[in-house]
């Protein structure tokens, strides 16, 4: 076999499954819209309220502890971002195609909604038969918003609540494991997933400035981290190498030539 | 061939070398002797000469490595005197840019220069252009020079050639042979490339951000991770040129049969260059935003990168001296020990290198105590084993001098005791890269003091060494042919 | 046997051990010594060592990389998060999230034998979090990078003053740089 070739063929290899192999490893988002209140009350037990379902009344914890659960607190009668904080989320856990238990219980922070009304709130984004997702009410709205540091206002002149768009992602054993404020991309979530399932999650980034050719970027359309310029930039030097080589052995190529003339 | 003018530039490295040496030693003397409150420096004067300490001893021995090569590849090839000369202007050039920013200017963001620690000036402002542009000057000099090596290897040996393919046929003897040292000098100057290229991206990268004026932001992580592929590869590389030197030279002058490249010496050299690509992972242990998977990938690259050093190099200078007759010299006898203290580092490195471990050892006194013993006691030796030899070439005469036991002495007392205190004060959790020790670690006071008296006993086997040495590089100067 | 004086001593050990070696191999070539003769079957002198430190190294690997700072304490629910921001030349340490230009230092105190975690990031250079006991022993530390959060879990088995010294080179005020924490 020729050598050479097969030294060509090795390196477009080796290149290549190094580049997998980074594929693999993507492991977090960048996002700008970062809120340092997602990081209160973490590892904080959420108050074990009683909440009022179809099948009756019962303890939040019988819903948690059954398996891992994304809270998500809206009110039906909102016109701002309850609608595309569910839309969203119902999308991308659609998307994901999670093979992990875990369930997502919406629970209105509004004393005037009644349970039929967030049976019709469920209809709407068609999950009113969604075995993952439950619409529910309860009367100690103060004790349970407190426990993870929600404060709703309500503004009298619009008649709505000024608040914002919030995921509790709680473990079996009711703790907060992780927060998500506003409406994030799906890395966040599935970051969620794992916490709620007890993975520990090494770290994460903070928002950060234009930054030039970071490791892995955001994409707000698929919602993924995807390879950037910045991998690229660490696997440079050793593909402009060997372009060097190259262009090295064919001048030496040609030096020969010219040599044995 | 060797030429009168090779051999001329040779003894300008030497010397300029074996100067900037004495000099950086002594500032690292200075360091301990602060260190354990015998003087007394303000912490920018003495990150200062820390930063000159660290960039000078790395560029000395790098460009030791790659002048020795240099030189033997005349043995194989045509080698350009012109670019030896050219690369050995200019890195002067380089030097006292860094010295004159870090010295003058007291730029003093360590020989890392880790991102964005240089651009918080706390020195003289143009103290940090001057550091990175003296770096980018030595960096693209280099690159240039290792970039002709290469292609002088290339014009008599094929690419499959140069890294010895046809050797891996355990049956066959190949039509044309590749001296190890071909193979090895091949294998590290492309890794020597590869990791010079990063400098330049990695500068460009800083400058970018410095010209902006904040226009463009560097992702610290990316950074890192470029600074300890540079720093980490050319470290390793520097050393794995001293022991292609080592190849070539130490049979030579044993009186012992040249050594041959079989399929595992090939075969150990070739890994070695994917291993070097990968083991710096193991610099970003602690940061956990790395991927894990390449913190495994660091651990497993640096277990690696031990078996083809070990089987083949180690393997192969025991087998070289067991049981035969050797005629011990100054040169073969700093080879040796230079080996053994390599092997000695590695172990250190070893135990560094696995995260478990790293977790309390990670920037402890354990970090310079490792690179310190396969430096000072490894590559150094190896490339004054090297000058020894070269110096004997200028003074055309094959006797070469007796390893004084008194020199041996220095060396080993004063090296290993050195770096001993650092292993003993890296065990005791004593940081690196602190002025003074706070009063909870105090121990590394009375280790300090201690490493700076076992290196000023080294320092004195340099001195004797550099004298020796000086005789015969200026002799060179004084040949008419 | 705590892990830095048993890497001390396996060091110090195969560091003789490598030393013999080294001036065995260097009599038997002395030309007073007899009866020495050089290796024989070089080849499969190799293979066998290739074998052996191959194995040695494939065994620690697999039994130390579990006890990697990811995977420690990774099944367990902190009792307490303590937030960490590192600046040139001092640590804030607080209950509450610190954000970059609300400067917030609290006393902190954790648990004794529950698992504490440590949300460290630096709001201007690298910086190191390095965690040492009463008895001045570094026991766990992680960077603190601009930018990013790394999470470090940690059990303390004993009570007492701890202290964080800075290990990541950080500047002129690097050595300076510590701050305290109780474990009750």
């Amino acid at each position: 076999m020729d050598i050479y070739r097969f030294n060509e063929k090795m390196y477009k290899s080796i290149f290549i499954c190094t580049i997998v192999l980074l594929s693999n490893y993507i492991s977090f988002a960048q996002e700008s819209n970062y809120n340092y209140d997602e990081e209160k009350d973490i590892y904080k037990v959420i108050s074990n309220v009683t909440i009022e379902t179809e099948q009756g009344n019962q303890k939040l914890s019988t819903i948690y502890e059954t398996s891992p659960t994304i809270l998500v607190l809206i009110y039906t009668r909102c016109y701002g971002i309850c609608n595309p904080l569910i839309s969203n989320l119902s999308e991308q856990i659609q998307q994901l195609d999670i093979k992990k238990d875990f369930r997502v219980l919406v629970v209105s922070f509004d004393a005037a909604d009644r349970l039929s009304d967030m049976e019709r709130y469920a209809q709407q984004f068609d999950l009113q038969n969604d075995a993952r997702w439950i619409f529910v009410t309860t009367k100690q709205i103060k004790p349970l918003i407190e426990s993870v540091n929600f404060n709703p206002k309500w503004d009298s002149t619009i008649q709505q609540f000024d608040h914002n768009a919030l995921l509790v992602g709680l473990n079996t054993n009711g703790y907060i494991t992780k927060k998500i404020i506003g409406i994030r991309g799906s890395n966040e979530l599935q970051a969620m997933l794992k916490e709620i399932n007890n993975e520990f999650i090494v770290s994460y980034p903070l928002p950060r400035k234009n930054m030039l050719f970071s490791c892995f970027t955001y994409n707000p359309t698929t919602g993924k981290s995807e390879l950037s310029i910045g991998l690229l930039v660490m696997l440079a030097p050793a593909l402009i190498t060997f372009i060097i080589v190259l262009s090295l052995i064919k001048l030496g190529k040609k030096q020969r030539k010219t040599l044995v003339k | 061939m060797t030429t009168l003018s090779l051999k001329k530039t040779t003894s300008a490295w030497i010397i300029t070398i074996l100067v900037l040496f004495i000099i950086a030693i002594s500032f690292g003397i200075t360091m301990r002797f602060n260190q354990g409150r015998d003087i007394n420096l303000n912490p920018d004067t003495f990150y200062s000469i820390m930063t000159v300490h660290g960039v000078t001893m790395i560029g000395i021995w790098s460009c030791a490595g790659m002048m020795a090569v240099n030189y033997l590849l005349s043995r194989y090839v045509k080698t350009s005197v012109k670019l030896n000369v050219f690369a050995y202007a200019f890195t002067v050039v380089g030097v006292l840019m860094i010295w004159a920013s870090t010295l003058i200017g007291k730029f003093h963001a360590g020989w890392t220069f880790l991102y964005p620690l240089p651009f918080r000036v706390a020195w003289a402002k143009w103290g940090t252009p001057l550091f990175l542009w003296g770096l980018t000057l030595l960096a693209v000099v280099w690159l240039v020079w290792a970039i002709g090596m290469v292609a002088q290897i290339l014009r008599n040996y094929s690419l499959s050639e140069s890294l010895a393919f046809q050797h891996l046929s355990r049956t066959k003897t190949p039509a044309k042979e590749t001296p190890p040292f071909i193979l090895i000098s091949f294998v590290s100057l492309i890794g020597i490339i590869i990791c010079l290229v990063t400098a330049a991206i990695l500068m460009a990268l800083l400058f970018a951000e410095y010209y902006s004026n904040g226009g463009f932001v560097n992702d610290p992580l990316l950074v890192k991770n470029l600074t300890y592929f540079f720093g980490h590869t050319i470290a390793n590389e520097a050393l794995y040129l001293g022991l292609a030197t080592l190849y070539e030279i130490m049979p030579e002058v044993s009186g012992r049969p040249k050594f041959k490249t079989t399929w595992y010496v090939a075969l150990g050299w070739q890994l070695s260059l994917f291993f070097i690509l990968t083991a710096f992972f193991h610099h970003l242990y602690m940061d956990f935003v790395q991927p894990i998977s390449f913190q495994i990938i660091g651990q497993m690259a640096s277990y690696l990168a031990s078996i083809p050093s070990a089987v083949v190099t180690v393997l192969s200078v025991i087998f070289l001296v067991f049981g035969n007759k050797i005629k011990w010299n100054i040169v073969n006898g700093l080879f040796f020990l230079g080996v053994t203290g390599w092997i000695i580092g590695g172990i250190g490195a070893l135990i560094d290198a696995t995260i478990s471990n790293n977790i309390v050892l990670h920037n402890t006194l354990w970090v310079p105590a490792h690179f310190h013993t396969y430096n000072a006691m490894g590559n150094v030796l190896f490339s004054l084993a090297f000058f020894f030899w070269v110096g004997n070439e200028f003074v055309d005469s094959k006797d070469y001098s007796k390893f004084n036991k008194l020199l041996l002495a220095l060396l080993i007392i004063g090296g290993f005791g050195f770096v001993i205190m650092f292993y003993i004060g890296g065990a005791n959790s004593i940081p690196r890269r602190y002025s003074v020790y706070p009063k909870e670690l105090n121990l590394g006071d009375i280790l300090a003091t201690l490493g700076g008296a076992f290196a000023s006993v080294y320092l004195l086997a340099i001195l004797w060494i550099f004298i020796d040495l000086m005789k015969k590089c200026i002799k060179v100067f004084s040949s008419a042919r | 046997m705590k892990v830095q004086l048993f890497v001390l001593i396996l060091f110090f050990s195969s560091a003789s051990v490598i030393a013999l070696i080294a001036y065995y191999v260097f009599r038997s070539s002395q030309p007073t010594t007899t009866n020495k003769e050089s290796v024989k079957d070089p080849i499969k002198k190799r293979g066998i060592f290739l074998f052996i430190w191959f194995f040695i190294l494939a065994v620690i690997f697999s039994v130390t990389l579990p006890k990697s700072p990811y995977y420690i304490f990774t099944d367990e629910t902190p009792n307490q998060v303590v937030y960490v921001a590192a600046r040139q030349f001092f640590f804030m340490l607080a209950n509450e999230p610190i954000e970059p230009n609300v400067p917030k230092m609290e006393k902190i105190e954790v648990p004794v034998n529950k698992t504490v975690e440590f949300r460290v990031t630096s709001f201007d250079v690298n910086h190191g979090f390095a965690i040492y006991n009463e008895r001045s022993e570094l026991v766990t530390q992680t960077q603190a990078m601009p930018g990013y959060v790394n999470k470090l879990r940690w059990k303390f088995k004993e009570p007492g003053n701890y202290k964080i010294f800075c290990l990541e080179y950080c500047g002129a005020g690097h050595q300076l740089m510590q701050s305290s924490f109780v474990v009750k």
